[in-house]
């Protein structure tokens, strides 16, 4: 059986589907030849053929928009932006434009596309290649933002992904492309959009995070353990639209809630879910809502990147704060 | 092994020559590729030659001092394999083009955590629970079938599948969902204990079980007052109170309800048989206050209206007691040596045992059977 | 040094401003149907344009932009194109939609604010109106990339104005389009304005065609008031796509003689000299004309023509005002595929917590 990492796992989802499915092509800088400057797209072009593992010129908004005219006309298109820094360029296009094809059309016309971009920051890379905007799309209505935070979700919410008949915006958390492996057994079966993922346990304090931080979560979690602290920890994946219900349930179980990002904090996806605790989870809680989150800075250059990126101390302590307030 | 020869490179705009100027490695060293070689002084500059080969030094090609023509031997190496020839090979695939990428080689294991109050045992990944979230489907209901007594995705689909089958679940409101939610509430924190006994009653002049019966509760709070109490689990404490404001079950058409007569320890048995009436028309009617719901100390479930012998009825917190009376039978009883008919009373007596002894609530029970085997 | 490449621009015309050939006409002008179709397109266009603007001045329409002076390069593209062809339309482009069957109730009810609108009953595959300058032209190459993908003989028809040939999204098509010889016609209506913004203040080119040859694809000029030479040109384009031969640039020179929109004001950047002049040339005018010239069209022909048109534009604009408003919840009914249970509370909330009339 394959253990995988978090990318080999996205390479095996892409496979599946452009095996399964005619009408899934992929386009992207670098994915045919290269194979993706990751290798997530590696061996598909010898596999599939050029016209179905596009290398497109230098252009992202014609890589979005160009998915925009594919999916209308019926094809899966699966576009990859090189880095979530070069996304800003197809804002237009999926904001404007993929958003609401369905809606602008009545239905007639639809898109069922997905941007997949590595995100987040944590691999000393240079300027603009850590960001973690992703709050900015959760923002948009009309389609959908999944973040898988290990390789079988990856496998499951990419395959979700491409059958959607909706736009999805599909962020690989770069940082833990490699990090750890995973038995995923390549079935073709699709995980579940729209809902979070509880993946422990606990009765004292809910842990809400996605993506890489999950990692860190689960590290503070094990920490806290050994202070005698049970922690119950929640994958978001779908930030949008978000399974508030998961995470009320946690909350109203527990009383205390911490949320892990590394974007910046004002805005972040984090403030999303405090609103939503205190408008449905008020008298549930003990202790005020925790955010351990990125500073409102631009992400440094690596030299400084560690001061940045939220570590599993600061988690630890936020979830203790949160089960020592009185 | 190879042997490798690597001869003084042209420096630039056609040095024919260079002097050594020192040496960094020595014969017999093992060196690496772009390790720092030699140091040549040339007619411009002194240059750092670095190693074009990883391998051990077999000779040097002069000593300092010398002058080397270009072309001529510098350095001879013996090298691992023939990765001396030809030029250096292509550097590891690292995977990205900007960063570094940490690889790591631990393998992760979604475990399947278990689900359900009480550690049934069952067990489910997350992606199948966050399945059955999305079909709607109570995962502690669902037979596994998967090893270790995990719930598969199949097993989700199955019930979800039968679950369509029979249609939509009605959600339940109003007082069953107050039932609901009490019974639940109670069954998690009461530690209960049931005590059975039956009360004989041949000797009464009128049938009037109800009136009976609170009379019996009031004799036995008079006896045993801890029975007529609030208890509080988290606090770990109890008030004993001196009124009792008794709960009567009522069963209606809608569902379980339990209005509250006040004060029964002093009520004379007609405005009893008043209060009672006027309660049981306001429940029919819907017509009930909920103050005339909350506030119980003790309650009367007298099931046997409807029929059955014994039960263990539900204690609802923070009561500690409640009394059910089953139906009142003719049985064969031993009385003075010998088998006679006679009426009899089935009585059971629930009590929480976190806040009531055994003793308290025998002696309890045992005052209301007195009470109620007067004839009047 | 030597020279590495040179470029030529071709423009066409058949008619000159008072409709008469100039050279020899194509083929297709031998049997009078297809021109008579070209100017009763041209007709209904402008009496649709005419009503759509009244409608906005008596408070019954929103925002609307005229395309008045420039139905002979709408409806020559409109009527060149095939059922099976994707349009991709801007504001501008009620010409083409009504050539290739959009009705007229349906574009009403757009411009007046209902979605509705852009659900053609026909063409079903046809995007809806493009506001974003240049955004729909990349969706061009990636409907062409589908039909290239099927193998099919059909194009992608992209229509934009002179402004929009100054975004990068139109650079980026068009060089896509070239490098995978993509069957797309990008149809470029050069009507002298980008709102205020005269044409030369646009770009250095002396001509919007030859941005083509920087994609490295086909690209000519045409008398945008030639309703035949558009024609004309428009199916050569489409039939070196069908072929596979590659995308072409067609850049149809007319002129706006209306405002931008009905909230602009044109006097404020345009002299009336200049406008008077180029009404003297507009495009009904001379294919009329030809058309009588030619002995295939009469005055009192004309005459029944523009009063059948002028009751159905009537019954259009009837039915729209008589349409009753959508319901408010259907805001929520096309965001996705079915409406994620977290938006049900939103969705039947809707007219009872805003303020907006019953």
């Amino acid at each position: 059986m394959a253990e995988l990492t978090l990318l080999e796992a996205v390479n095996a989802a892409l496979a599946h589907e452009l095996a399964a499915d005619e009408d899934v092509v992929l386009l992207g800088e670098d994915i045919g030849v290269n194979g993706g400057v990751f290798r997530a797209t590696a061996g598909l072009q010898e596999r599939f053929g050029a016209k179905r593992v596009l290398d497109t010129p230098l252009a992202e908004s014609l890589i979005a928009g160009m998915a925009i005219g594919m999916a209308a006309e019926g094809l899966k298109p699966v576009a990859e932006i090189q880095f979530m820094g070069f996304i800003y360029s197809t804002m237009d296009q999926i904001i404007n434009n993929a958003s609401r094809l369905r809606n602008r059309s009545r239905g007639r016309l639809t898109c069922p596309m997905v941007l997949r971009a590595p995100f987040g920051g944590g691999i000393h890379a240079p300027e603009h290649h850590s960001e973690s905007t992703e709050s900015m799309f959760a923002h948009i209505p009309g389609i959908r933002v999944v973040i898988p935070s290990s390789p079988m979700r990856a496998y499951g919410l990419l395959l979700a992904s491409i059958r959607d008949p909706d736009p999805v915006v599909f962020l690989e958390p770069k940082r833990i492309y490699r990090l750890v492996k995973q038995e995923v057994p390549d079935t073709g079966d699709a995980a579940t959009l729209d809902v979070c993922f509880t993946l422990r346990e606990g009765g004292d304090v809910t842990l809400v995070s996605w993506g890489a931080m999950l990692h860190d979560a689960l590290q503070a979690a094990d920490q806290a353990a050994a202070l005698g602290i049970s922690v119950e920890v929640v994958d978001v994946a779908t930030l949008k639209p978000l399974d508030m219900q998961t995470i009320l349930d946690s909350v109203t179980k527990t009383g205390r809630c911490v949320i892990v990002h590394e974007a910046a904090r004002t805005a972040g996806f984090g403030a999303e879910i405090a609103a939503n605790l205190a408008e449905h989870g008020l008298l549930s809680l003990f202790a005020p809502v925790e955010r351990v989150t990125g500073y409102d800075t631009i992400m440094p250059l690596y030299r400084l990147e560690n001061h940045y990126m939220p570590g599993t101390g600061q988690i630890v302590r936020a979830l203790k704060r949160a089960v020592e307030y009185e | 092994m190879a042997l490798a020869v690597f001869n003084l490179p042209d420096l630039g705009e056609g040095l024919a020559d260079a002097e050594i100027a020192a040496w960094h490695v020595a014969v017999d060293e093992e060196v690496a590729r772009d390790q720092p070689l030699v140091s040549v002084a040339t007619a411009k500059a002194v240059v750092d030659i670095p190693s074009p080969y990883a391998g051990k030094i077999v000779k040097l090609g002069g000593a300092v001092g010398d002058i080397v023509e270009t072309g001529r031997l510098l350095v001879e190496f013996e090298t691992a394999d023939g990765s001396a020839a030809g030029p250096a090979p292509e550097s590891a695939d690292k995977g990205t083009v900007v960063g570094a990428v940490a690889v790591g080689n631990d393998v992760v294991e979604e475990t399947a955590i278990s689900v359900g109050k009480r550690g049934a045992g069952v067990k489910a990944t997350p992606a199948v629970r966050a399945l059955a979230r999305r079909a709607n489907v109570d995962v502690s209901h669902v037979t596994p079938s998967g090893k270790d007594g995990t719930i598969t995705a199949a097993d989700v689909r199955r019930v979800a599948g039968i679950l369509n089958e029979l249609g939509p679940m009605e959600s339940l409101r109003g007082v069953r969902r107050v039932m609901a939610q009490t019974m639940a509430l109670a069954h998690a924190d009461v530690v209960p204990v049931t005590l059975v006994e039956d009360a004989d009653i041949e000797a009464w002049s009128e049938f009037d079980v109800t009136i009976r019966l609170v009379r019996a509760i009031v004799a036995g709070c008079r006896t045993e007052p801890a029975l007529n109490a609030w208890y509080d689990g988290h606090a770990i404490g109890r008030r004993v109170l001196k009124k009792i404001d008794l709960g009567v079950a009522l069963d209606t058409e809608d569902g379980l309800f339990v209005p509250v007569l006040r004060d029964v320890g002093n009520r004379a048995p007609d405005d009893l048989r008043q209060g009672l009436e006027a309660m049981r028309r306001a429940v029919e009617a819907r017509d009930i206050p909920p103050e005339e719901l909350r506030g119980q100390t003790i309650t009367l479930s007298n099931f046997g209206m409807l029929g059955g012998r014994y039960a263990n009825p539900v204690v609802v917190p923070p009561q500690v007691a409640i009394l059910g009376a089953g139906r009142a039978r003719a049985e064969p009883v031993i009385v003075n040596g010998e088998v006679a008919a006679r009426h009899r009373l089935p009585l059971s007596l629930t009590f929480d045992h976190r806040a009531v002894t055994g003793g308290e609530a025998t002696r309890f029970l045992m005052a209301a059977i007195e009470d109620l085997q007067k004839p009047e | 040094m030597s020279v590495v490449a040179k470029f030529e621009i071709h423009h066409r015309r058949y008619l000159d401003e008072r409709g008469e050939p100039v050279g020899e006409l194509p083929e297709f002008t031998c049997k009078p149907e297809t021109v008579i179709e070209l100017y009763r397109g041209m007709v209904l266009t402008r009496a649709f344009d005419e009503k759509a603007v009244a409608l906005q001045r008596t408070g019954k329409l929103g925002t609307y932009a005229s395309t008045l002076g420039q139905e002979a390069a709408a409806v020559g593209l409109g009527r060149a194109m095939q059922e099976h062809d994707v349009l991709l339309p801007t504001y501008r482009e009620c010409g083409v939609q009504l050539m290739r069957g959009v009705r007229m109730l349906e574009l009403f009810l757009y411009w007046g604010g209902d979605e509705r609108g852009m659900d053609f009953a026909v063409p079903r595959r046809d995007f809806p109106v493009s506001i974003v300058v240049a955004s729909h032209i990349v969706h061009a190459v990636g409907v062409a990339f589908a039909m290239q993908y099927r193998n099919q003989a059909r194009a992608a028809v992209p229509v934009f104005g002179d402004g929009a040939t100054s975004k990068g999204d139109f650079y980026e098509a068009l060089n896509a389009a070239g490098v995978w010889k993509l069957p797309v016609v990008f149809m470029g209506i050069n009507n002298g304005w980008a709102i205020s913004v005269p044409r030369t203040a646009q770009t250095a080119c002396e001509t919007l065609a030859q941005k083509a040859i920087a994609a490295g694809i086909h690209g000519e000029q045409v008398d945008g008031n030639d309703a035949i030479a558009v024609y004309q040109v428009c199916r050569e384009a489409l039939e070196r796509a069908y072929r596979g031969e590659g995308a072409t640039l067609i850049e149809a020179l007319t002129y706006r003689l209306g405002d931008h929109t009905t909230a602009d004001d044109a006097t404020r950047y345009r002299a009336a000299d200049d406008v008077e002049h180029y009404r003297s040339v507009e495009p009904l005018a001379r294919l009329k004309a030809y058309l009588i010239n030619a002995g295939a069209w009469s005055d009192d022909e004309d005459r029944e023509l523009h009063e059948q048109i002028r009751a159905e534009v009537e019954n259009a604009a009837h039915a729209y005002l008589d349409s009753a408003p959508p319901t408010p919840q259907v805001m929520f009914d096309y965001l996705y595929e079915s409406l994620p249970p977290v938006y049900a509370d939103q969705r039947s909330s809707v007219g009872q917590d805003d303020d907006a009339d019953g």
